[in-house]
This record gives C-alpha cells, sequence and structure tokens, in this order.
C-alpha cells in the first residue's frame, strides 16, 4: 500500500508560481494531495477515526467495495420475473447451439446457474415468471458479484493513474453511483462480466505501465501477463472487447516504438521485450480465447437448435442427431438436405414465396434452421424415362440430374436474370414442376473430393464434397455470406456464380441428410471434424450473424439507439413491460455521471489544442518532460480508450443498444477524475474540499432521486414523471 | 544520456536536436531559452529549398509569356504532341459511348431547361453543353442508348467531344510547370507530361463526352497554382502571393463544380495549409497579429472563394433549369414549386367534413395517396391503394364522418376535424373507401404490415374496417390552429386504423408491373415513424366562402434550393449501391486489374484501360516512396541524422504532398460502399504519375543530364511501345482476335477479343459493303457473336450484352 502514497504527484502547472516552499523540500515522490489534506497536525477526534484514517489506502475502498455491494445485491430478487435478454444457456442442458457472442460469457452463467441448482427445464422468455425450482436470485447474485468489483478496481486504477485520493475517490462515486452500471449488473446479462473485464484490462495495463521502469522484474510479468489473460477474458465475453484489446495494442506499439528508439538499450534486451509481448499479448490472449471454445465443444456434446450452424461433420459427432440412420450412397429418388461447405453456410432452403423482382419466381435460399423445406429429392431429367420404383440407381459423377422441392413440388432452377442482391451472378430460383419445365432444371453433380474415399465416382452423405454445375449457363450453385432483404426473410441469396472458379468453397455442397428407404443406414462415421476447424468455422457464422443484425428500415424498435444519442444520454432503455403492476427496470444512465464525462472529454481536448499551440509558440506549461508526458498519457488511456470503444459503433451497420456505450463510459468518467485533478492544483486545501464535496453530493443526489429506476419500480410509472428530464426519455409514456 | 557503450554515434549530442534522444517525448524545449533570454529568435529548422530553386528563372530574360523560352518550346512542343494523340480520329466511333448516354443526355436537358436530378455538380455538365450550342445542338437527341447513331439525328458531338478534349490537352503543359516550378529538372518534367499524353486511360477518358477529363484538369491546376504560392511563401501579402492564392482557391472551387471529388483536393490542400500555419504558429518572429492576417487570407482565399464558385454554378444550373423535368420526383413539394409546371394555386386551409382534398406522404417523394380502378392480384384481391408521383383525378378523396351525415355537408356550417377524430376516405372516381384488414401486403410480406385497399361497392356502407382515427404529429408553428385540427399544408398527421391500431404507412419500394410501378402503401404496426406522416396538399369544400383564408407552400429561395439539391444529391449518391458488370474496388486499382467495356459495335470495341507501363511504374513510385519513408524513419529513430540533409528535405517535402494528395484522391474511395469504377482512380492517378516524376529525378540525381535524358528515353520507348498495343481499345480502331488475345496479360482484364475479326481483310471488306451501303452483320455485332458456334464464348458475349443494357440504368461517376 505504500506505494499508492509515493505516486500521487500534483502536476503543477508553472512551478515558478508556485505559493509554498516545502512543496519542493519534500521532493517530488512525498509531494501528495494526502500530506496537504491530513496534516498530521490535526487533532484526532477519536483514536478509531485516527486509525481508520491511517489505513485508508486500504479502508477507502473497502468501505467502497461494501457500498458496491449493497447497491449490486439490494432488492434483487425483488422483480421475478425474466428482464430484458436474461437467459441460462444450453450449458446446463449440454446442447448445441449458437449465438452472437463468444461463449466465456455464457458459461459463466451456465455455472451460475448450475451452482444455484437450475436444471435447464425452464426456458427464459422474457417476461414470464421465475418457476420455483429456478433459483433466479443466486444466479443473479453470482453475476452481480462481477459487477460490484468494478468499484474498488476503479478506484486502484485511478491511483495507478496518479490521481488525488480525492479524483479517485471521485471516479468510484462516479462508478458506484450510476444508475446504468447499478441496473445492467443486476440481472443475468453478459454486461457485468464485460465490464468487469474491460476494467481489470485498464487497470492491468496502468499497473504493467507503472512498472516500465523495471522490466522484467517479478512484478513487471505479473502485470504483463494478467493484461494478456485480462484481454483474452474480455474478448471471450463478447467481440467488444477486441477494442480494449486495440487499446492495449495501441500502448504497446508506441511502447515498443519508443524502445526501438532508445539507442541506450541493447538489441538483445529490445528484442526481449519484443518477445515478451508477443508471448504475453498475442499468444497469451488467442490462447484463452481458444480455450474457450475447448471448454464450449466439451461441455456441448449433444444436438441442439444450433447445430445447423456446423458443418455437417461436426454435427455428426454430436449426441442425439440422427446422421447415423443416412445411407451411404447417394441414388436416384434420394431425399437430402444440401449443406454449404463455405464458412458460416447454410442448408439450400425454399419456400412458397417469390422474389419481388428479377423472374418473380420461387424463391431460393440458404438457411440455417432445419424443417421440411429443406429437402430435394434427386431425379433424373424428364427426358430418361424413370419411375421410383426401378432398381436402385446410384448417382455418378458427372451425372446430370434434377433436384425436386419436396413440399412444394418445384425445381432447381437457374438462369440469365441478374440475383437480387449480388447482381453480379445469375438468379437461382424454384421452377415449374414435376411435368413442366426446360434444360434450366438440370444440373450437373461434380464430385470435388471425398473425406477418407479415393475412388470419386459415387456420392457419400456427409463426406463427400460436391458442386452442382448449371447445364446451360455452365455456372455454379453458390451462397456465401449475402443476406437477402426483409421479403427473403434475412436469408442467405443463393446464386449461380459464372465465374467458374472450382477452389471457391462457397460452391462446394455436402449431403447432410439422406433419407432412402431402399438404402440401408450407412455404417456409423468414425471421424470427426478437427478443432481448429470447427473453431473457425463458428467465429465467422458469429461474424456474419453479427452483420446481419441490421435494423429495418421500416420497423420502429424502441429498444435501439443510435451512437450519437449516447454521450449526452438522450434515451433510456425500457427493460420489461411498462404495466403498472411490473416490476419495471429503467436502464438510464445517472446524469451527472454521463454529462460531466462527455462534458471531460471535450475539455481535455480543447486543453491539449491550447498546451499544443502555446508550446508552438515557446510558452512552457510544463515543467517537465514527465508532466507532459503524463498529460498525453492520460489522453492516450483515456480518450483514445473511449475513442475505441465508442466510434467503431458509429460504423457499423448492425443495430446498436444503449448498453454498448457502456465501456466506453467508464474512459470518459476517467477522464473527469483527471481533468479535476488537473484544475484543482493550485486550489488551497479548503477549496478543493468544497470544489470534491459539491461534487460527491450532487453525484449521490441524482443517484438518489433516479435510485428506483435501478432498483426497481413497483408503481406506475407515471408517479416519477418528474424524472423525465429530457423529452426523449420515454420513462413516461 | 546515452551510456558510453553506445557512443558511436555520439556527435549528435553536439547538434540542436540531440535533446530529444532517448527520451520518450518528441517535443524538445531546447529552444526556450531564446524566448528566455530575450535574444533574437533563429529558427534551426529553415531551409533555403524555393529560393535555391527560383533562382535560374529570375536569371533568364527571354521569356515567352513569362517562361523561359526554352520551357515555352517544350511546352509548345508537348501540345501538339498531346493534341495528335487525344484528338486523333475524336470523331470515332460515331455513336454514343458509355457514360456519354447521361452526360450528352444532360446537354439535351439543359438545352431545353427541363430539371433533372444528377449527383454531379454542374459545371461540366454546363460546359458540354455550352459546346453543344456552340455546335449548333438543339437538344433534341436524347443518348438513349450506348450505340445509338450521332450521325442520322446530325448531332454536333464532335464539338461535344472536343470540350473534354481539349480541356485534357491542358493537363500536359499544366503538368510540365507543376513539376518544373516546384524545382525538378526539365528532364522529368517532358517525362511526366510525356507520360500523361501517352496514357491510354486517359485518352480514351478525354476523347469522349465525360467528365473525367475536367475533373484532372481542375485538379492539375489547382496544384500548379498551390505550388506557384508555395514559392511565395517567403514574400506574403505580396501581389503573386495574394495571385496565387486566389487562384488555387479558384481551382478549387472549379475542381468541386465538376465532381465531389474534389471535395479530397481540397482536404489536399486544407492540410497543407493547416501545416503551412502550424509552422508559422511555431516562427517567434511572426506575431499573433499578423498570423491572424495569414490565417484570415487564407480563410478568404481557400474557403470563401470557392464555395462562391461552387454555389455560383448552382445558380447558373438554377437559372438554365426553368422547366418541369424528370429530376422533379427527387426533390420536396416546396423545391418542386419553383419548377415551371408545378405551381400550385392558393387552397383554402380549412379542412371539414365534406372536404376533397389530396394528402401527401411527407417522407418519402412517393407523392399523393392514389387509387385507381385495379385490384391487387394476390391477398384480399381489391382495389390497390398507392402513392403517385403526380397531379391526378385518382388523388381525391372526401373525408367523411364515421356515420353517414343526416343533413348533407354541403348543407351545414363545416364540422372542423379534430385531433383524434374518426374518419373515413371515400376515393372520388371509384367511389371505394380507405380500408386495411389482417392480410398481409403485396410486396411486403411480413407480419407487422398489413395491407390496405379500396373497398366498397353500391350500396354497401362499409364496414368498421374503413375508420381511421386522425393524429396530428406536428403543426406549423406559426398557426397554433393547426395544432388542434386538420388544416391543409400545416397539419402533418399519422393515420391510425382504428381496429387493429396500425398507421398507415408507405416506403420507398415500389409494387411490380401490376401495380404500374407505383409506390406501396401499407398499414404497419409499431413501424418507423417519419414514414407515417401524412399532410394535406389541396383542398376544396362547398360550403367554404370564396374569400376563406388561403394557404400555399412556403417559396424557396436559392439557399433553400441549393441546400436541398445538395442533400438529395448526397443521399442519390451513396444509394448507388446496386452492382455493375464492369465495377471494380479501389485496391484492384492499384494493379489495374479491370477496366470498363465502354462501347462495343460492328468489330470494333472501346476498353477503358490505361497503359500498363504508366501504370504499375506509377505504383511502383508509391511503394517505393513509403519503402523510403519506413527506412527513414525506422533509421531516424535510431538516431541517424538523414533528417538534416537538405536535399533529403526538399525531396521529401515534394514526395510527401504529392503522396498524401494520391492517397486522400484514392483512400477515401475504400470507405464508399456504391459503386466504382476504375476511372475513379484518375485524379490519383495524376498525382501518383507526378510522384513518378519526382522519384525518376530522386534516383537520376547522380547521372549527368545526357544520361538521365537517355534513360528518360528508353523508358519512354518502352510506354510508346505498350501505347500502340493497346490503342485499338483507347481509339476503337479495327483489330484482330490473336493480337487482342496475346494482350491479356492479366486474365482479369475482360475486353472482349471475341468481337474482333479473325483477320484486318475482314475490315476492308467492311468497308467496301458499307460503301454500298449494304450492313453485312445485320444489327448488331453481339447478335451475330451470339450466333457464332462456339459455345464456350456464348457466356461472354451475353454479358457485354448485358453491361450495354447495364450501363443504361447507373448513373456513374
Amino acid at each position: 500500500m505504500e506505494e499508492f502514497r509515493r505516486r500521487n504527484t500534483g502536476i503543477p502547472r508553472n512551478y515558478e508560481k508556485l505559493p509554498s516552499k516545502d512543496q519542493n523540500e519534500n521532493g517530488e515522490n512525498n509531494k501528495t494531495y494526502k500530506a496537504m489534506a491530513y496534516k498530521p497536525t490535526r487533532p484526532g477526534i477519536n483514536k478509531y477515526i485516527d486509525l481508520l484514517r491511517e489505513h485508508q489506502d486500504i479502508t477507502i475502498p473497502i468501505f467502497f467495495t461494501l457500498l458496491s455491494f449493497w447497491t449490486r445485491f439490494y432488492l434483487i430478487s425483488y422483480s421475478n420475473i425474466v428482464v430484458w435478454d436474461e437467459f441460462a444457456s444450453h450449458y446446463i442442458k449440454r446442447e448445441f447451439y449458437f449465438d452472437v457472442h463468444p461463449p466465456l460469457g455464457k458459461m459463466l452463467v451456465g455455472l451460475a446457474g448450475l451452482l444455484a441448482g437450475y436444471d435447464g427445464s425452464f426456458e427464459f422468455k422474457s417476461g414470464e415468471v421465475y418457476p420455483d425450482n429456478v433459483n433466479y436470485t443466486w444466479m443473479r447474485i453470482f453475476l452481480s458479484s462481477f459487477g460490484a468489483w468494478m468499484v474498488p478496481l476503479a478506484y486502484f486504477t485511478a491511483i495507478e493513474l496518479d490521481y488525488s485520493q480525492q479524483s479517485a475517490i471521485l471516479v468510484t462515486l462516479f462508478v458506484l453511483l450510476d444508475t446504468a452500471y447499478i441496473c445492467i449488473s443486476r440481472f443475468i446479462l453478459l454486461d457485468s462480466m464485460l465490464l468487469l473485464f474491460t476494467f481489470t484490462t485498464v487497470f492491468c495495463l496502468t499497473k504493467f505501465h507503472n512498472e516500465r521502469k523495471n522490466p522484467f522484474s517479478v512484478d513487471w510479468w505479473i502485470w504483463l501477463t494478467l493484461t494478456g489473460t485480462s484481454i483474452g477474458c474480455v474478448s471471450s465475453v463478447k467481440w467488444v472487447g477486441l477494442f480494449a484489446t486495440a487499446l492495449v495494442g495501441l500502448y504497446t506499439i508506441e511502447d515498443l516504438w519508443n524502445k526501438f528508439g532508445d539507442l541506450s538499450m541493447p538489441k538483445i534486451v529490445c528484442c526481449q521485450h519484443w518477445l515478451a509481448r508477443i508471448g504475453c499479448l498475442i499468444i497469451l490472449p488467442i490462447t484463452v480465447y481458444m480455450l474457450t471454445f475447448v471448454i464450449h465443444f466439451a461441455i456441448l456434446i449433444h444436438s441442439g437448435p444450433g447445430d445447423a450452424q456446423m458443418s455437417s461433420l461436426f454435427q455428426a459427432s454430436l449426441i442425439g442427431n440422427d446422421f447415423d440412420q443416412n445411407p451411404l450412397e447417394l441414388a436416384y429418388g434420394s431425399k437430402i438436405t444440401l449443406k454449404n461447405m463455405g464458412y458460416g453456410g447454410g442448408l439450400l432452403h425454399s419456400h412458397v414465396q417469390t422474389y419481388p423482382s428479377g423472374s418473380e419466381q420461387q424463391q431460393v435460399t440458404c438457411y440455417h434452421h432445419k424443417d421440411s423445406n429443406n429437402d430435394w429429392i434427386v431425379k433424373k431429367p424428364r427426358e430418361v424415362a424413370w419411375s421410383e420404383d426401378d432398381e436402385i440407381e446410384f448417382v455418378k459423377n458427372g451425372d446430370s440430374i434434377r433436384l425436386f422441392h419436396a413440399s412444394t413440388g418445384r425445381n432447381l432452377h437457374s438462369h440469365m436474370i441478374a440475383a437480387p442482391v449480388t447482381t453480379s451472378l445469375w438468379e437461382v430460383s424454384c421452377y415449374g414442376n414435376e411435368t413442366i419445365g426446360d434444360q434450366n432444371d438440370y444440373w450437373v453433380i461434380e464430385v470435388v473430393d471425398d473425406l477418407y474415399e479415393k475412388d470419386l465416382q459415387t456420392v457419400r452423405s456427409l463426406t463427400t464434397r460436391i458442386r452442382f454445375r448449371h447445364i446451360n449457363i455452365g455456372c455454379y450453385l453458390r451462397a456465401d455470406n449475402a443476406v437477402l432483404p426483409q421479403w427473403g426473410f434475412k436469408q442467405i441469396e443463393v446464386t449461380c456464380d459464372k465465374s467458374n472458379n472450382t477452389k471457391d468453397a462457397y460452391t462446394h455442397w455436402n449431403i447432410e441428410r439422406h433419407w432412402n428407404d431402399k438404402l440401408p443406414p450407412g455404417p456409423k462415421a468414425k471421424y470427426r471434424s478437427k478443432f481448429i476447424h470447427d473453431f473457425w468455422h463458428l467465429n465467422v457464422a458469429m461474424y456474419t450473424s453479427n452483420n446481419a443484425l441490421v435494423p429495418d428500415p421500416d420497423k420502429e424498435d424502441i429498444l435501439a439507439s443510435t451512437p450519437d444519442q449516447w454521450p449526452l444520454l438522450k434515451v433510456g432503455l425500457r427493460m420489461c413491460s411498462w404495466a403498472d403492476d411490473v416490476v419495471k427496470f429503467y436502464l438510464l444512465g445517472n446524469p451527472v455521471v454521463w454529462w460531466s464525462g462527455s462534458l471531460s472529454l471535450v475539455i481535455y481536448l480543447i486543453s491539449l489544442t491550447w498546451y499544443l499551440i502555446r508550446q508552438q509558440r515557446k510558452y512552457i506549461d510544463f515543467p517537465s518532460n514527465a508532466q507532459w508526458d503524463h498529460f498525453l498519457y492520460i489522453g492516450k488511456v483515456c480518450g483514445i480508450g473511449w475513442l475505441l470503444h465508442y466510434l467503431p459503433f458509429c460504423i457499423m451497420g448492425r443495430v446498436t443498444y444503449l448498453h454498448h456505450y457502456f465501456p466506453a463510459l467508464y474512459f470518459s468518467i476517467l477522464m473527469v477524475g483527471f481533468l479535476f485533478d488537473h484544475f484543482t492544483v493550485y486550489l488551497a486545501g479548503k477549496t478543493r474540499h468544497i470544489v470534491f464535496g459539491t461534487c460527491y453530493f450532487l453525484v449521490f443526489a441524482v443517484f438518489w432521486f433516479f435510485k428506483d429506476i435501478a432498483f426497481g419500480m413497483d408503481y406506475p410509472a407515471i408517479e416519477i414523471s418528474n424524472r423525465k428530464w429530457l423529452s426523449t426519455w420515454n420513462i413516461v409514456d | 544520456m546515452a551510456s558510453n557503450k553506445y557512443t558511436e554515434r555520439g556527435v549528435i549530442n553536439s547538434l540542436p536536436y540531440s535533446g530529444e534522444q532517448g527520451t520518450t517525448t518528441s517535443l524538445t524545449f531546447g529552444d526556450i531559452r531564446y524566448r528566455k533570454s530575450k535574444h533574437p529568435y533563429k529558427d534551426f529548422q529553415e531551409t533555403q529549398i524555393y529560393d535555391l530553386q527560383e533562382e535560374p528563372y529570375r536569371k533568364s530574360t527571354k521569356t515567352v509569356l513569362g517562361l523561359p523560352r526554352r520551357d515555352a518550346r517544350i511546352i509548345a512542343g508537348l501540345m501538339l504532341l498531346a493534341s495528335i494523340v487525344r484528338l486523333y480520329r475524336i470523331s470515332e466511333p460515331t455513336s454514343v459511348v458509355f457514360d456519354e448516354v447521361h452526360f450528352g443526355g444532360f446537354a439535351s436537358k439543359y438545352i431545353k431547361g427541363r430539371f433533372f436530378m444528377d449527383v454531379h455538380p454542374p459545371l461540366a455538365k454546363l460546359l458540354i453543353t455550352l459546346a453543344g450550342v456552340i455546335g449548333g445542338f438543339d437538344g433534341n437527341f436524347d443518348f438513349k442508348e450506348i450505340g445509338k447513331d450521332y450521325l442520322e439525328p446530325k448531332v454536333p458531338y464532335v464539338t461535344m467531344r472536343l470540350m473534354p478534349g481539349i480541356l485534357g490537352i491542358f493537363v500536359i503543359p499544366i503538368s510540365y510547370l507543376t513539376i518544373k516550378l516546384a524545382g525538378f529538372s526539365t528532364i522529368s518534367a517532358s517525362l511526366v507530361a510525356t507520360l500523361l499524353i501517352f496514357e491510354n486511360g486517359l485518352v480514351a477518358q478525354s476523347r469522349l463526352i465525360l467528365l473525367d477529363s475536367p475533373l484532372i484538369l481542375f485538379t492539375a491546376f489547382t496544384v500548379l497554382m498551390w505550388v506557384n504560392f508555395h514559392n511565395h511563401y517567403r514574400r506574403p501579402f505580396s501581389f503573386w502571393w495574394w495571385f496565387w492564392m486566389a487562384m488555387t482557391g479558384v481551382g478549387l472551387g472549379l475542381t468541386v463544380s465538376v465532381k465531389w471529388v474534389g471535395l479530397f483536393t481540397i482536404a489536399l490542400i486544407g492540410l497543407s495549409t493547416i501545416k503551412g500555419l502550424w509552422d508559422l504558429l511555431g516562427d517567434l518572429r511572426i506575431s499573433p497579429e499578423v498570423w491572424a492576417k495569414h490565417f484570415l487570407a487564407r480563410a478568404l482565399c481557400l474557403i470563401l472563394i470557392p464555395t462562391v464558385i461552387y454555389m455560383f454554378m448552382f445558380a447558373i444550373h438554377f437559372l438554365i433549369l426553368t422547366n418541369s423535368g424528370d429530376g422533379d420526383g427527387f426533390m420536396s413539394s416546396e423545391f418542386q414549386q419553383t419548377i415551371g409546371g408545378h405551381g400550385m394555386d392558393d387552397t383554402p386551409i380549412d379542412i371539414a367534413y365534406g372536404s376533397k382534398i389530396t394528402i401527401r406522404h411527407l417522407n418519402t417523394q412517393g407523392g399523393y395517396l392514389h387509387s385507381h380502378d385495379h385490384s391487387y392480384p394476390g391477398g384480399s384481391k381489391q382495389q390497390q391503394i398507392t402513392l403517385y408521383p403526380h397531379k391526378d383525378e385518382n388523388n381525391l378523396w372526401i373525408i367523411n364522418n364515421k356515420t353517414k351525415p343526416e343533413i348533407p355537408f354541403d348543407e351545414q356550417d363545416p364540422i372542423w376535424i379534430e385531433n383524434g377524430a374518426i374518419i373515413r376516405l371515400e376515393h372520388i372516381t371509384t367511389n371505394k373507401r380507405l380500408h386495411s384488414h389482417e392480410v398481409r401486403p403485396p410486396v411486403t410480406d411480413v407480419d407487422y404490415q398489413n395491407e390496405v385497399s379500396g373497398y366498397g361497392f353500391p350500396g354497401f356502407e362499409g364496414d368498421d374496417n374503413d375508420f381511421w382515427r386522425v393524429e396530428i404529429f406536428d403543426h406549423e408553428k406559426s398557426d397554433p390552429k393547426s395544432g388542434e385540427r386538420l388544416r391543409t399544408l400545416h397539419t402533418k398527421f399519422r393515420l391510425v386504423h382504428v381496429l387493429t391500431g396500425c398507421y398507415l404507412f408507405s416506403h420507398s419500394v415500389k409494387l411490380p408491373e401490376w401495380g404500374f410501378e407505383q409506390q406501396e402503401v401499407t398499414c404497419v404496426k409499431g413501424g418507423s415513424v417519419p414514414k407515417t406522416i401524412w399532410y394535406i396538399e389541396t383542398n376544396s369544400h362547398p360550403t367554404l366562402p370564396l374569400d376563406a383564408e388561403t394557404v400555399n407552400y412556403r417559396k424557396l429561395g436559392f439557399f433553400g434550393k441549393f441546400f436541398e439539391l445538395q442533400r438529395v444529391m448526397w443521399t442519390t449518391n451513396n444509394g448507388l449501391t446496386d452492382s455493375h458488370p464492369y465495377e471494380s474496388r479501389p485496391l484492384s486499382w492499384l494493379l489495374m486489374k479491370r477496366g470498363i467495356s465502354f462501347w462495343g459495335q460492328d468489330h470494333h470495341h472501346i476498353y477503358l484501360i490505361g497503359n500498363p507501363i504508366i501504370w504499375w511504374s506509377s505504383t511502383a513510385a508509391l511503394a517505393i516512396f513509403v519503402a523510403i519513408e519506413i527506412i527513414i524513419l525506422l533509421r531516424a529513430k535510431r538516431g541517424y541524422l538523414d533528417h538534416l540533409n537538405v536535399t533529403k528535405e526538399f525531396y521529401e517535402s515534394h514526395a510527401s504532398f504529392l503522396f498524401i494528395g494520391w492517397f486522400l484522391h484514392w483512400f477515401p474511395f475504400i470507405l464508399m460502399s456504391r459503386q466504382l469504377f476504375l476511372h475513379h482512380y484518375f485524379p490519383a492517378l495524376y498525382f501518383a504519375i507526378l510522384l513518378f516524376g519526382v522519384v525518376f529525378d530522386f534516383f537520376t540525381t547522380p547521372l549527368s543530364t545526357r544520361k538521365r535524358a537517355s534513360v528518360a528515353l528508353i523508358y519512354l520507348v518502352m510506354v510508346l511501345y505498350v501505347f500502340r498495343l493497346f490503342s485499338p481499345l483507347t481509339y476503337g480502331r479495327p483489330w484482330i482476335k490473336s493480337d487482342c488475345n496475346s494482350l491479356k496479360w492479366i486474365s482479369t482484364w475482360d475486353f472482349d477479343c471475341n468481337q474482333f475479326y479473325n483477320s484486318y481483310d475482314q475490315f476492308s471488306i467492311d468497308a467496301d459493303l458499307k460503301a454500298l451501303k449494304i450492313s453485312p452483320t445485320g444489327e448488331s455485332s453481339s447478335l451475330t457473336v451470339l450466333n457464332s458456334p462456339d459455345s464456350s464464348e456464348k457466356s461472354e458475349a451475353a454479358e457485354t450484352h448485358a453491361m450495354q443494357d447495364d450501363s443504361n440504368d447507373a448513373l456513374m461517376l
């Protein structure tokens, strides 16, 4: 704890003007605000209070941690319904499922469910009442304890950033009393974990920064490793964590760049620095990230709703799927489903709806859910006499076939009409029926390769990769990840690619399910897909699903908000139904915290410009390089940290929600603490007390005024209409 | 600071830069003592570049138009060469090529004064129109499709093509002077100018009625003016200093008035200006007042002048386009009031039951709520309800009460329609009522949308699904009454379907052919609010007195029109996201992976492709520059003092200016999602070629003038040879299949060799036949190729065919 006291060096702007001499006498290391604030000569009121004061480095954080747990746990079980996105995962049932987020957070939720004795039978539907056998209180407590640790971390981070103790307390109070942070931590959601790991990343980074003078010491290694672990964890909860990773990355690049320019450093030491970073900040986090997927695959061994996102081979290895019923070799008359082998590929699908443009024939798409619209029957061209009762005849490589959609009775068809989204390729539709149709219904089946069979003449379920070449145009049936608009139910577009690239994985298909009454089930598969392939496949699928979450321009989504609304807290978010008899939660930040956070970023930018201009005119505002460096360092950590967590959302096409701003908010809060220090350095102790005291009071008072929106309102919303400070808050109708 | 162990480079400590070695900050506090000690301040970093370079000009006395005689001679020669290369057989082909479809078309609309909407500002199109007028073009040719013949309707297309052609020639002397005045050798300057002459892409582009030639000219002009301005850097506020800066501003204004790509040029000059101002700020001899003067001068010349020019172009644009045309539909109703043929008479403001009204959708340009005597083919099969952009009898509706009134509305005092009133809307010509029900709409088949139809028949009173509740959403602030009840134009309202609670809605989705491609109208639950807002445009009521209060659209002034047009241009530009057979992405431009098929007819083919040698060597120059910069940066960080070398400083400052110019004209395209073409790279290519000149100059500095000239000459011979090879594609000259196929150096170059004959003899036979007025190949060559026996070529030929169709639809930069 001694080191905390040591580091609170002030940033006097012009030490020539400094009034007191004792600052200099104390030496730089002892120049602390604490020394000014709590003079030992001050008479103790009570020896216990004195004792507390003496150990305030421990007592203050402990005090705030206790408060933090209180705010997070208070009335946590009050609402007995599923609030917003609350869910306990398929981990309990060990069923494979698919989600756009990496698994770590959801595994912890699963763990919480396991500890609370949840058996997986209850389906978390938003707004539903929890049954007695689901101990949702324990699950919520488990997850909100993640959120509670944010408060002490904020305190220690502020101390590590060389803030005065008063500023550190201000930062802590901001995190403690922000209604949005409290509210989001209290439910079974991923955000409390995301936030906690973001906080630990910043904390470890600042710790590591402060160890920079003792490279390769034990502490240095510890904090470097912890930083790496932390970015691994934060990225494994949600991909938003990659922004925190980017912050650490930028810091490291600058650091190494300076090391490169340090002529006094032996080259070998420089290399060691590089290697240490590569090991701890690249390899370690990737390992952590992949490890979560290893566990993910290890737990989810049963077939479940997410199967279709994965390759057919992977699905075959899941318990409870019926792929082992598949006959081995494809024959005419077989009913099959076809799986695209590109990353994130789905099943070839068609439904009665038609294209609104182009040929206006029946749509053909790729779809990840299993239903009977995915079933196709392999038939011979109409010109060849053939009936279902004939002798079994296997499909050979190079055969011309007709794919007959089982439920609508139309044929897979293509023609020289531009596809609806990727207009440079040809459209694929379903057309005609058993008797009506033309040459455009025929496809040549081409075998690419087979996983374990050398003979490429026959087509086997699961293992053979095949292509479909259109007999007239010569184009290949293809589905990459282009998504159809609303009229196509956001399913994946299927096209016919005339570029004839035989290596394109998106034109490769395999047979996933195969039914043929005349054929016996094939031998049980003895192979598994490789982990690295599944890992990559799943990540690509997550990426494409994430990008497909685009807002419908015709639909008013009252939950969604746009990034420009966040910094000024123009919107809140109703987390549950707004009926009078429901306990209601409104996700809305503490206006003092959010507004001052955004204001501080602006003020920092203005002062930075001001100092730069003054420096260009050769004025001295900072007596030493170290202090100017510290000013810039805060700008890099807080300012760039904020930008990295905010700007990407402005560019993204996907739907954004208020809680996407929460990680960025933390950086703006840290900036507030810094600016308070920066501008109050010269104030007398008493004035500082008044300034900080007012702020403490203000943030507390506003929190108290708004606390019900986070703790739950069991009364009609109309009663808090006086909290509607901005007309855009939909707190009351 | 550095320990003794590493002092091989210890010398640096005696130099003024040593202060920062080994520290983490890039700021040096070493200069501060000057301010402290009141000694006159001396700037170490000042170099003498510009003065050194101006020396030869000051000495030379024999000048032509202010140029040394030698330069004047070279320029004259280059221009002559350029005229020959660029204007050679400019009358061929004698039919519409590529985007002449658009830009020729715009010229005819200017001449007719018909309002149109285009994503580009007007200057270049005005110039083309001017050329057309000079040539006697009467505007009676519509440039409808690629390949349409010019000769028959006697279109003065040659004059029109000469405008971009001649403007393109002026790029040559400008590039020469830019390199020369920046201080590089005559050989480099001539080399750059010659490369620009023999760049196949630039030649093809400047021979046709397209915008890129003026764009490149004005960009080049701006850069030249800026170089001139910089040469007067040391004599601020002198006449020439002002003159060159003002001319830079003029250049910027002209560039941005051709295409918005000019904004990148503005960004380049802007960055350069900020850098200059920042350096001035660091010069302590310049007082804050003088600095403010510098600042204001730049703001005047580089912000005000371009803005005025840009707006002036639009003033001319509005002045010419006074008649209604096909661009009306893009603009708001207020805007349309200013276009001839769209004026609306004043209309009574008060709306009561029994009013005959037209209802307009606020947030799309779809037009009026409309119905006609046709039914939906699916769904309920009831009468269609659409949005229709034009004035028509079928847009008229009568507002009725929920129940049939006891006394007809025309015999009693008007009853106002208050907020919350429940109404029925009756379509006058067909007597159907606006109706909605739980049936999915015809196109937007999603569960939160309901169909809206016209329903009713004689003797049928109607049912509850005909009821709509008026919800006032917004109103004109100056007219408080319009917030309480419906008033024409002033009240913006939503219509709620009483039984299902959905809102009357429309969005920019067109109905298929059976709906005459009019805009779909639906009833939406939880739909986007702006698309559910309507207002009443015209109104008449039998009992209102003749002198009743009337209202009309607010008149838009120039600024209102100007800003609205900018907004519409912006959204239209972003909306150009359809893919196109010949589009390409910015990364592929660097290596010129693919060109654009411009035109193909009668076994002739024009394909936009650059001179590969020039193109690739300009990209190589960029790569070399980046590599050198990285090496310098790394070395500087390791304490090597390259950066004190004046020669290096000189090359670096110019090369980085050109590199940033290239970067700003290339990189932003990567972020754009709209369709992009190879010709979007041309402004960037101009900078890259100039940079090539600088890099050439740098590497040949050690050589004698003679050797330098021979190196340049050898390179030029290569360039010329390759230019010759590709020239049939550039000029659309006769060519044969085998030659064409041998030039497919990259597999992605998709010029269509199958269009050509196997031997040149065939062309002379064609010519003979033509003389006999017999067409040997029928209507168009694509048909012939389609019938050719070689089936593997079919798809390619079909592609060309599709391209010709597609390019008619797409607006292109």
